[in-house]
């Protein structure tokens, strides 16, 4: 499913933080993923309040002078998988 | 440097009130008089979690029929553990889920054995179908994954299409679909229990558009039967490699049929810390590394992914724990699979004759 503009992405049901602040993880009900770098970046934002216009505005002034549209873009390809995957609910 | 386990494995109880053909409980249960206390148990789960260890999988038997299960969910949860539940959901009301949920619990995962009753309770030995069918709509009242779990098996293969959109109309976050591995009652059971190669090439297919269907809203997840394999599995991903399992006694074990290889000792929790059992145990280091493998293992390329197979396969079906997994089909022995493949029956036995023919898993004494 595509993310909107006004998506407001969450870590989906049964997903939580873990792991430890240098090596932070996200656990699912079967298993674990590593965050780092942008992942780490785009995830931390998803806290279901901000919409996903307000995580990119966010990561273009994180990023910046990298592309804007390559930040979107990466951004929603990351957030498409994940959901995919039930690790982000929008 | 010995990584640490990633997750644990605690069959909290051998009690059960389901009878399942296919139970994976060793066929010695632990009696309920033999169980460890709850102060054991949130000193084991606090070990584990200072382990880094992630994930802990409180199972049985029935792990609800521990009256402390949501102080051990609670101990759990506190000490930082992803806390999942393996249910066949008896002995759970919808007051004591909502306990549970406010304990800490992460993910439940809710066994079905058919789509319709009365095959579903001829195969669990109890009725039980119709409770799960409720509980699955409480569930979906709380914020938790929940998974509804499958074992399937000769016996209602025929009708997973059918099985599958019964369990997708529960709206489980995954649907796991366990084909029967074969050791404790299922081994005893195998005969009833396996499958046909043609009820598998339709299960793949039933699966993949089960997958296509439910894209985006549940995941499916498979496993593949071994028999019917080219290559074994990494049987916990490895010896004593990621899992560590806990029995009601409070025995430590690699896996959950560890217990049928002759000459391991096990240590346990009463004695020694988690910690120390992992690191040293001698059951532990048996088959860690690559040793102990004979040939092929020894100089397959494939001995870093499946680690030579399961060593209770091994030893169940070839009596030599540290042979190449039989259902390898490099291994000398593989034989002895193949023959049990053209011995199984290619019919589905009608339910007069099954109840004959196979052994249900008991309820443990309190002795």
């Amino acid at each position: 499913m595509a993310v909107a503009e006004t998506s407001k992405p969450n870590l989906a049901v049964g997903c939580k933080w873990g792991g430890t602040e240098e090596a932070p993880l996200v656990l699912f009900p079967e298993g674990a993923m590593k965050v780092q770098g942008t992942g780490l970046a785009i995830l931390a934002l998803c806290d279901g309040q901000r919409t996903f216009t307000e995580i990119v505005e966010e990561l273009q002034r994180q990023y910046f002078g990298a592309d804007p549209q390559r930040i979107r873009d990466d951004a929603t390809r990351f957030l498409e998988q994940l959901h995919e995957k039930r690790i982000v609910d929008y | 440097m010995l990584p640490n386990p990633l997750a644990l494995i605690a069959e909290i109880t051998h009690r059960c009130p389901l009878h399942c053909v296919y139970c994976s409980n060793p066929l010695e249960l632990a009696a309920a008089s033999s169980e460890l206390k709850t102060e054991d148990w949130q000193r084991v789960f606090a070990e584990a979690a200072q382990m880094g260890v992630l994930h802990l999988h409180l199972t049985g038997g029935e792990p609800l029929a521990r009256t402390d299960l949501e102080e051990l969910t609670s101990a759990a949860h506190q000490g930082g553990l992803y806390t999942n539940l393996i249910t066949s959901g008896l002995g759970l009301s919808r007051e004591r889920l909502k306990r549970l949920v406010a304990a800490g619990l992460d993910h439940i995962q809710l066994s079905f054995q058919d789509s319709e009753l009365d095959r579903a309770d001829w195969i669990a030995g109890t009725k039980s179908h119709a409770h799960k069918v409720e509980l699955a709509v409480w569930i979906r009242e709380h914020r938790i994954a929940f998974t509804a779990n499958l074992v399937v098996h000769r016996q209602n293969l025929d009708h997973l299409e059918e099985t599958l959109a019964f369990l997708e109309e529960l709206r489980p976050d995954r649907i796991e679909i366990a084909h029967t591995q074969y050791y404790g009652w299922a081994l005893l059971n195998r005969a009833s229990l396996m499958p046909t190669t043609a009820q598998l090439e339709k299960a793949l297919n039933v699966v993949a558009a089960a997958e296509a269907r439910v894209k985006g809203s549940i995941r499916i997840d498979s496993v593949v039967p071994d028999y019917h394999a080219q290559f074994p599995k990494a049987c916990m991903g490895g010896w004593g490699r990621r899992l560590m399992l806990i029995d009601p006694a409070g025995k430590a074990l690699p896996c959950h049929a560890a217990g049928v290889i002759p000459g391991l000792a096990f240590d346990n929790v009463r004695e020694r810390s988690l910690q120390s059992i992992w690191q040293d145990s001698s059951a532990f280091q048996k088959f860690r590394g690559e040793e102990w493998m004979q040939e092929p293992c020894r100089t397959c390329e494939r001995r870093t992914e499946d680690f030579g197979g399961c060593r209770c396969q091994a030893f169940l079906l070839a009596d030599d724990a540290a042979a190449t997994d039989p259902v390898c089909s490099l291994a000398p022995t593989h034989n002895i699979v193949l023959q049990t493949l053209g011995q199984s029956p290619t019919e589905v036995i009608s339910a007069s004759s099954l109840a004959r023919n196979w052994t249900y898993r008991p309820n443990p004494g309190r002795l």
